[in-house]
């Protein structure tokens, strides 16, 4: 489905990808692991339109989708749920929600989805007149979310949903990323939290400093020992 | 007593007015980060375009009025086009300077086609004031204040109720992000910049019948409007609305009370004292909407 082949891309001069080569098949979920600056966000970003890529080739079914726009990534299916939830914190409930749907014009079909989040989420629905600045961490993740979701994408892509939640929050939050995957929406996650990305996925990427060092099935990069040493604390 | 609801009409008038400049340069500092130097311009550009359009043209005084709105808007909307698209990773300073060169571009301009000499708008309402008890007001200035508060109104709903606006309040709040959702950035910052230059040009549209046309009319004007924008809190949409009522309450009052020829000073007197009190303006960040 997205295909991505010697990828690079960068802030000014600095190249925060370095030939990053990875694949997102239909209906997979795909974790992308590693440290602190290795480039898992800046690999989202660049697939989302937000940076552009120097060199290599982004596909989506065999099309060109690289150095497109954000608005037209949006358009051909691709949601990107930004690090650090970035909902419209002076806009309200309904509104974030409203500006996940900006690009569909099919207001039955935006009115049934609000819907179908409200029911999901039944805390968005109670707060819906409320801005969304007055939320707790975890209703804003549930939003950013929630969000993402009204334009009914066909890959969603989540840049550290966990972050910053309690403990309850972070296996909620999973838990709705194994819902969304199992409803037939492809997903590409970016978690700091190896150990859960790894045991969620199907398959995952860890990257080092801009460039894949290892892919595997979630259970191989599990087994093996330089990833439990590097990323997961050494100990299982 | 009776004097002061004169002066509590006519600082409405003139409050009304100063809230659509307040807001037009207010709405593109917070949308597009742009110090907006020709602000002041494009109110002589309203000024001059009703002039033209009434008094070369034969146009009709409404129709010139709505004319005048247009163009400011057009205008605005090439500033942004040609200068600050641009200059859009250039920083603050960059900006600033090219600002100014286009203000004064602008003022020079007007200078060379209409020359230095005044001039007077004709207006179709009847010189008698309207009196109603111990306040009277001419209908011109009535008219002036209707038009104000329905640009006010009209501009709320644009922002509060439709797409555009909701789109215009992400980006405000969030570029990136309301890009991730499809905004076309350089289409709302065009908007914004065409928005905010209209509402400037219809505040001259709208003032030059009162006073006088003249190229340098923009000058204390555009002075006022940051001193409205920075009175109200940067950025702030409701304290540009307060902050520009503020201003000409304040003027009429003391320019009544005390000294006619002070008049300009008393206002920015205000702002001095506001801002030592309360150096984050009247309406802080985070009550903003936008």
């Amino acid at each position: 489905m997205l295909r991505l082949e010697g990828v690079s891309a960068g802030y000014g001069r600095i190249a925060a990808l370095a030939e990053v080569s990875l694949e997102v098949r239909e209906g997979e979920l795909v974790s992308l692991i590693g440290a602190n600056g290795a480039g898992k966000s800046t690999t989202l970003r660049t697939i989302s339109g937000l940076l552009k890529p120097t060199t290599g080739r982004i596909t989506l079914d065999g099309q060109a989708i690289g150095g497109l726009p954000p608005r037209e990534i949006l358009a051909r299916g691709i949601a990107h749920c930004p690090e650090g939830r970035r909902v419209f914190p002076h806009l309200s409930v309904r509104e974030n929600l409203a500006m996940g749907a900006l690009l569909r014009r099919d207001r039955a079909g935006i009115a049934g989805d609000l819907e179908a989040m409200y029911a999901r989420f039944p805390r968005l629905r109670e707060r819906s007149g409320q801005a969304a600045g007055t939320l707790s961490g975890g209703e804003q993740q549930m939003l950013a979310i929630a969000r993402a979701l009204m334009s009914r994408p066909r890959l969603i892509m989540f840049d550290e949903p966990s972050l910053g939640l309690a403990p309850s929050l972070v296996e909620q939050v999973f838990a709705i990323v194994r819902d969304i995957r199992a409803t037939g929406t492809t997903v590409l996650m970016v978690e700091q939290n190896a150990m859960a990305a790894l045991q969620l996925c199907d398959r995952a990427y860890l990257l080092e400093t801009g460039h894949v060092l290892r892919t595997g099935t979630g259970a191989e990069l599990l087994a093996s020992p330089d990833v439990r040493d590097a990323y997961l604390g050494g100990a299982i | 007593m009776d004097q002061a609801l004169q002066h509590l009409v006519n600082g409405t008038v003139l409050g009304g007015t100063y809230a659509l400049l307040g807001i037009g340069l207010t709405l593109v500092f917070g949308v597009m980060r742009v110090v907006n130097f020709t602000h002041g311009e494009l109110y002589a550009f309203g000024a001059y375009m009703t002039y033209a359009a009434v008094s070369l043209l034969g146009l009709d005084f409404y129709l010139s009025l709505a004319l005048a709105t247009l163009l400011g808007m057009a205008l605005g909307a090439a500033i942004e086009f040609l200068l600050l698209r641009p200059m859009r990773r250039a920083d603050i300073d960059s900006t600033m300077l090219v600002m100014i060169g286009a203000a004064l571009v602008l003022q020079n301009g007007e200078m060379w086609a209409w020359g230095g000499v005044a001039k007077l708008i004709p207006n179709p309402f009847p010189g008698t004031p309207l009196v109603v008890g111990p306040v009277s007001v001419l209908p011109l200035r009535l008219f002036v204040l209707v038009v104000s508060i329905a640009l006010l109104l009209g501009f709320w709903l644009l922002l509060d109720r439709t797409r555009i606006g909701m789109a215009m309040r992400a980006t405000f709040q969030d570029p990136e992000t309301a890009a991730l959702m499809g905004v076309r950035i350089n289409w709302v910052n065009s908007a914004t910049f065409a928005i905010g230059s209209g509402l400037a040009a219809a505040a001259g549209a709208l003032l030059g019948p009162v006073f006088m046309v003249s190229p340098t009319m923009g000058d204390l004007v555009g002075l006022k409007a940051f001193a409205i924008v920075i009175l109200g809190g940067l950025g702030s949409l409701p304290g540009a609305t307060i902050g520009g009522f503020a201003l000409g309450f304040v003027e009429e009052f003391a320019g009544g009370f005390v000294s006619t020829e002070y008049r300009d000073a008393f206002g920015f007197l205000l702002i001095i004292l506001i801002l030592a009190l309360k150096p984050q303006g009247l309406v802080p960040a985070k009550e903003r909407i936008g």
